[in-house]
């Protein structure tokens, strides 16, 4: 199966973890993957496009503890960070059944001898290194990243090589890891199309929090979205925190952002209840009220009057100036 | 060397974290004056430099160096500063001369595709070659790689893929291998809305931001024009460690002046106060 870490959390083990307990996900994977079969694909990558502000790799390597938790072997092909990096908060007595196969300081073969190259990203070269560990469970191959690879192989040869993977035997899941702002919209999508899970990363509201987007594509063809708000610990313990809703987040934001201008004043910009009434009942000189209405149809007593007698003068009709026409 | 913006990243000459990529980019604005700040720093530290300066000639980085307190003519003959002048190899690799010794580094101009491995070379030989000295001379600090700029190569024509392939060296050896520091400056133009990642600088861009350790992002100000402040950097650390996996950031305004550039925080300029 082939994971792509786009998102923090495959489904199936979301299903299983009551949110409200915090539970981490080592423990529920575990159980999850021993029962399941087939593992899904997933993807990882960053969610959004133009931020680089969020990198999957923690999700990665709690991806990586759990596995190895499990007692997995692990076979990590490392272009992006060095191996030190990426070993970097990995208990050392796992270190065993990770084999971590540097293609970080010669990916291109420009010093003459190199470990590993972005060409030798097929089939054959893969499953000849997965086998080198003669180890009678099939492995888990995670790639730090697939964008190093996609920038130097065309995406249809990456996504053929992803799919015999899954295919073949010689691993059993593939953990991947894909900085989406690096790509056209179009590789993006084939290659997730190719995961079985996906979890899409995005920085959270507050402090350490993320935001993960899951979408998992089940043998039957049923496809399950979910999002969720998760944080991880120093040791890559994942733990949900709850599950985010859209329109939740919307309204706690406007309400945050309403603050109250009469706080924090020199001088008090309050009303007193006497003074709201007073306000209240106030009406204002031009607006035509009823009141104001009822007065000016029914003069009072003692308002002005106008007394008009018409005078011959006022009587200009000016279709007859000199008034002398029969009409 | 600004010794605010020092204090804001929390170095000094003496003690400076080492094997560092230090991103500086701009949009829109001028950052170099960044990159001369690095120079100096770095040559005070009693550091071994190597600087790509393709963007300007060596009297022109002299020149600044000298109004911040550093000789470059003097640091090069001592064997401190390893200076590569771009603009000079350019012209020797377009109208070759017969006593002028061709370096090599900069072949990719007759022919792109070729990438920059051998601009790769020239820095890994000035880097590694200072191995074999000579006794009698001095003892330098760790070595540190400048480059200004890299936008300067995607308009001579080098394709963003080998851009990022040459940083990716340079930091797999600097950074990775010797634990030397990293600076490079790229430059950006705000074009139309493009969605594909065609648009080299911005492609660019986002792969540097994925390699680098700290990123100083300097703009205009949103509001526009001022006299007083002359624009924002964005100071990003990106956690090497686990412990928060998205970048802490810390926005400045800054003033660039004759013989410096004062950082101060947003609103809290002299001129506003």
């Amino acid at each position: 199966t082939i994971f792509i870490i786009h998102t923090l959390v495959v489904r199936h083990y979301v299903e299983h973890c009551r949110l409200a307990d915090e539970a981490t996900i080592q423990g529920e994977a575990a159980s999850q993957l021993a029962r399941e079969q087939q593992p899904s694909p997933g993807v990882v990558a960053p969610y959004r496009p133009d931020s680089c502000s969020y990198s999957g790799r923690d999700l990665l390597k709690s991806f990586i503890t759990a596995a190895l938790n499990r007692e997995e072997v692990i076979h990590v092909l490392c272009f992006d960070v060095s191996e030190e990096e990426l070993k970097d908060g990995l208990k050392p007595s796992d270190t065993q059944r990770l084999h971590i196969h540097n293609a970080y300081s010669d990916p291109l073969g420009w010093t003459g001898h190199p470990n590993f190259t972005a060409q030798q990203f097929s089939l054959e070269d893969l499953t000849n290194l997965v086998k080198q560990t003669s180890h009678p469970k099939p492995a888990v191959l995670v790639i730090d990243s697939l964008s190093w690879i996609l920038r130097h192989k065309t995406p249809p040869a990456v996504c053929q090589t992803l799919q015999q993977l899954r295919k073949g035997g010689a691993v059993r899941a593939v953990i991947g890891l894909l900085h989406t702002d690096m790509h056209q919209r179009g590789t993006v999508g084939s290659v997730c199309h190719l995961a079985t899970s996906l979890i899409s990363v995005a920085p959270g509201v507050k402090g350490k929090e993320a935001v993960a987007r899951v979408t998992k594509r089940s043998k039957s063809g049923k496809v399950m979205q979910d999002e969720e708000i998760f944080c991880i610990a120093e040791d890559f313990t994942v733990t949900i925190l709850s599950k985010a809703s859209h329109a939740e987040h919307k309204t706690n934001s406007t309400e945050e952002e309403q603050a109250d201008p009469t706080a924090n004043l020199t001088f008090n910009l309050r009303l007193s209840d006497s003074e709201l009434e007073a306000k209240q009942k106030l009406t204002l000189p031009f607006v035509f009220s009823k009141e104001k209405k009822t007065a000016l149809l029914h003069p009072g007593p003692g308002s002005g009057r106008i007394l008009y007698e018409p005078d011959a003068n006022d009587d200009y009709d000016q279709e007859d100036p000199d008034d002398d026409l029969d009409v | 060397m600004f010794t605010e913006l020092n204090s804001i990243l929390n170095t000094s000459p003496d003690s400076f974290t080492q094997g560092e990529f230090i991103l500086v980019s701009d949009r829109q604005s001028d950052a170099s004056f960044l990159i001369h700040h690095f120079l100096s720093f770095y040559l005070r530290a009693r550091c071994k430099v190597c600087f790509l300066g393709l963007a300007q000639s060596f009297c022109h980085y002299g020149a600044v160096s000298q109004r911040l307190g550093v000789s470059l003519t003097q640091a090069k003959e001592k064997g401190q500063l390893v200076f590569f002048e771009g603009l000079k190899e350019c012209l020797s690799v377009l109208l070759p001369k017969e006593n002028n010794a061709e370096s090599g580094a900069m072949n990719f101009l007759r022919d792109p595709p070729v990438g920059l491995r051998s601009l790769y070379e020239f820095v890994r030989s000035s880097v590694i070659g200072s191995g074999s000295m000579e006794e009698g001379a001095e003892q330098w600090g760790p070595n540190v790689l400048l480059v200004d700029d890299l936008s300067v190569l995607l308009s001579l024509g080098v394709d963003v893929g080998a851009v990022l392939d040459f940083s990716h060296y340079c930091r797999a050896l600097v950074c990775s291998q010797i634990q030397g520091n990293m600076v490079m400056l790229v430059r950006c133009n705000e074009e139309e809305d493009d969605d594909d990642g065609d648009e080299g600088s911005e492609v660019l861009l986002k792969g540097l931001i994925h390699q680098c350790n700290l990123n100083l992002h300097v703009q205009g100000l949103p509001t526009g024009y001022c006299k007083d402040i002359h624009g924002q950097m964005e100071v990003c650390w990106k956690r090497r460690q686990g412990d928060a996996p998205h970048m802490q950031k810390n926005l400045f305004q800054y003033k660039v002046h004759d013989k410096g550039a004062s950082f101060f925080a947003r609103g809290t300029s002299s001129a506003v106060l």
